[in-house]
């Protein structure tokens, strides 16, 4: 896609999302027409901007921890000292991707309880998984030839690293912390069933008192939010030094 | 690759799961379902004695992990799987010690060491596997292997004190209904949508617009989390029931199995139609080209030439699809769709941890189970194409 198009389809995502979290709270009229009968039609327990936050700084800390540990574990089974992890490394995150999200979501419960913090490790823990896969696939599909011109040239290890792994592989493992991300931003909102306040909670609220109006507003905010951070990651991708060039 | 004489993945392993052993507790007593329970560790059940002459195989195992060659690998594994076949009955015999006869509601838990120790062993028995290039079948023998051993004795009744098989026996009923209901769902959904990619994926080879778009919903509708596709279902769909009385009866309604379906199938689409088209446009045109050559209908070369040559990728499609539907339609017991997932959120409702168990973990099962079938069965087709090319 374009650098053109993607900047649109993020500004017109990031329009809407805006738009919905600051016009759904004064749509009273709207929903009363849908429900005449219900006591109340606009989820008002916390304000759709808050939760939006929280939504927000969840995904975006788990994504963060998990990048840096993802990328990191990736790089060290792939240096010299780190090899003989490298199957087990592999195979763990493949088979692991295979666990339904929402279980590890549930597991984490028993292990660390209820609250945000488990929500975020349990997300961590999850979103590890494709990063490391994909920081393995980038590193490892670089051609013998390319590494053996950079020692040629008579680079170090670092600079190898810095110079020419990470950016020729940069797309593969931003297309992984997009997978994460993308997955983290559901299972973020599922993790209101376990005590953390993010935009799920209208959704469940609305579930369990029976108000279609609460989940429709909570369903809408949360699938703009994963439209835009999906096209921000969109745009990204376009400035990555690995964009044009293409993979050797 | 065994030539490398010590196995520093072994080791570490094997360490990290002595520390677990020696530091955390292993198991729990509770009093009743809800109470959080009292922790033991292995040397308060077992005593300094117990402790040391249990952890000496281990021990054992840790030093041939150091000095690794291919007999001792197999020595190893033997080791690990005695380990993993006794927890159960350790554990009987803790409750047996435990708890009092007239205590019916006491019940003992698999406490956060043991947990860790069975997850390390798993992952010991998977850097054993593949250090000595086990073939396929050898793999399949030991994963039933593993599987079985733990299914026994849970089925048997040795575990009946246990916290999870307490909860089980509460919910057998529902639970079976769960499980069948959980398999029903996904094998539906993965045959209607496998069914309509086909479609789709041969309409969009003779149309090229049609691909582009096609590919763009469906890649919108993979992007929105599914807990929101099935909030914005809601309207719609009980809309259409309020109109139609004849889909009310059918029970199509806001909540409910409809919605789930509908959103369940739409994530299928993007995986089970990319992977069907892929499959069906990378063959290569001089193959059907001479398939036509030498007299074959149109049906005949796609059943004979065609089909085969794109089953590999396509099962792979179906593979994704029905793991990712797994996940989901546990997802879906939040909006009343029924299958494992209820006793997932019911058991997070009550604070009731082993409700929650009894939920997750055969989801997890189930996943695991069915992705490592349906790569099977995609390897075996690969082999037959492979084997048809001269």
């Amino acid at each position: 896609m374009s650098v053109r198009r993607s900047n649109m389809r993020l500004i017109l995502w990031g329009l809407m999302l805006t738009a919905a979290v600051l016009v759904i709270p004064h749509l009273d009229v709207l929903f009363r027409l849908w429900l005449p009968d219900a006591r109340e039609v606009i989820y008002r327990r916390d304000s759709f901007v808050s939760l939006l936050g929280n939504h927000l700084a969840i995904v975006t800390a788990a994504g963060l921890i998990a990048t840096l540990l993802g990328v990191g574990a990736g790089i060290a089974v792939t240096r010299h000292w780190g090899k003989d992890f490298l199957p087990l490394v592999a195979q763990l995150a493949s088979i692991g991707q295979t666990f339904p999200p929402v279980a590890v979501l549930a597991l984490s419960v028993p292990a660390l309880g209820f609250g945000t913090l488990p929500t975020i490790i349990a997300l961590v823990l999850y979103g590890l998984l494709p990063i490391v896969r994909n920081t393995l696939a980038g590193l490892q599909g670089i051609d013998d030839d390319v590494m053996e011109a950079a020692r040629g040239m008579g680079m170090s290890s670092l600079q190898r690293l810095w110079q020419v792994e990470l950016p020729l592989s940069s797309d593969i493992i931003l297309a992984g912390i997009r997978t994460s991300v993308t997955i983290n931003i559901a299972t973020a909102a599922i993790g209101s069933t376990i005590g953390a306040k993010t935009l799920g909670d209208p959704l469940i609220a609305g579930i369990v008192n029976g108000n279609g109006a609460y989940v429709i507003q909570g369903a809408i905010v949360i699938a703009l939010l994963a439209l835009c951070v999906d096209s921000l990651f969109e745009r990204i991708g376009c400035a990555l030094p690995s964009y044009d060039q293409g993979r050797i | 690759m065994i030539r490398s004489p010590s196995n520093s993945v072994l080791v570490t392993l094997m360490l990290a799961a002595l520390l677990t052993l020696l530091a955390v507790d292993v198991a729990t007593l509770q009093p009743n379902r809800i109470v959080a329970g009292e922790g033991y560790s292995l040397r308060a059940i077992m005593g300094l004695d117990g402790l040391l002459l249990s952890l000496l195989p281990f021990m054992f195992a840790t030093w041939l992990a150091w000095f690794a060659n291919a007999r001792r690998y197999v020595v190893i594994v033997v080791i690990l799987l005695v380990y993993w076949v006794s927890w159960p009955w350790g554990m009987s015999l803790f409750a047996q010690a435990m708890i009092e006869p007239g205590q019916q509601a006491a019940r003992v838990g698999i406490g956060p060491g043991l947990w860790v120790l069975l997850f390390l062993l798993l992952l010991m028995v998977l850097e054993v596997q593949t250090r000595l290039g086990m073939p396929h079948l050898g793999r399949w023998l030991l994963w039933s292997a593993i599987l079985v051993s733990v299914a026994v004795p849970f089925w048997s009744g040795v575990l009946n004190d246990l916290a999870l098989v307490r909860e089980y026996q509460g919910n057998a009923d529902d639970f079976a209904a769960a499980l069948q209901y959980h398999t029903l769902l996904v094998g539906a959904v993965v045959v209607i949508s496998l069914t309509l990619a086909v479609a789709m994926a041969l309409a969009m080879r003779s149309h090229d617009g049609l691909k582009r778009s096609v590919f763009a919903i469906l890649s919108v509708i993979q992007t929105i989390p599914s807990l929101a596709l099935f909030g914005l279902l809601l309207a719609p769909l009980a809309w259409l029931s309020s109109q139609f009385p004849l889909l009310a009866d059918l029970g199509v309604q806001g909540i409910g199995w409809a919605p789930a379906a509908l959103a369940l199938i739409g994530y299928s689409l993007l995986p089970m139609t990319r992977n069907t088209y892929v499959a069906l446009d990378s063959i290569d045109p001089n193959v059907t080209e001479a398939a036509r050559g030498m007299g074959m209908s149109r049906w005949q070369v796609f059943f004979h030439v065609r089909l085969p040559l794109a089953l590999p990728v396509i099962v792979e499609g179906i593979r994704i699809t029905s793991v990712q539907a797994i996940g989901l339609a546990a997802v879906a017991a939040l909006i009343g769709a029924g299958g494992l997932g209820t006793f997932v959120f019911q058991g997070l409702g009550q604070a009731a941890m082993d409700l929650v168990l009894l939920g997750a973990v055969p989801i997890i099962v189930m996943a695991v189970l069915v992705d490592m079938a349906l790569s099977g069965l995609a390897a075996v087709c690969r082999r037959g194409v492979a084997n048809a090319e001269p």
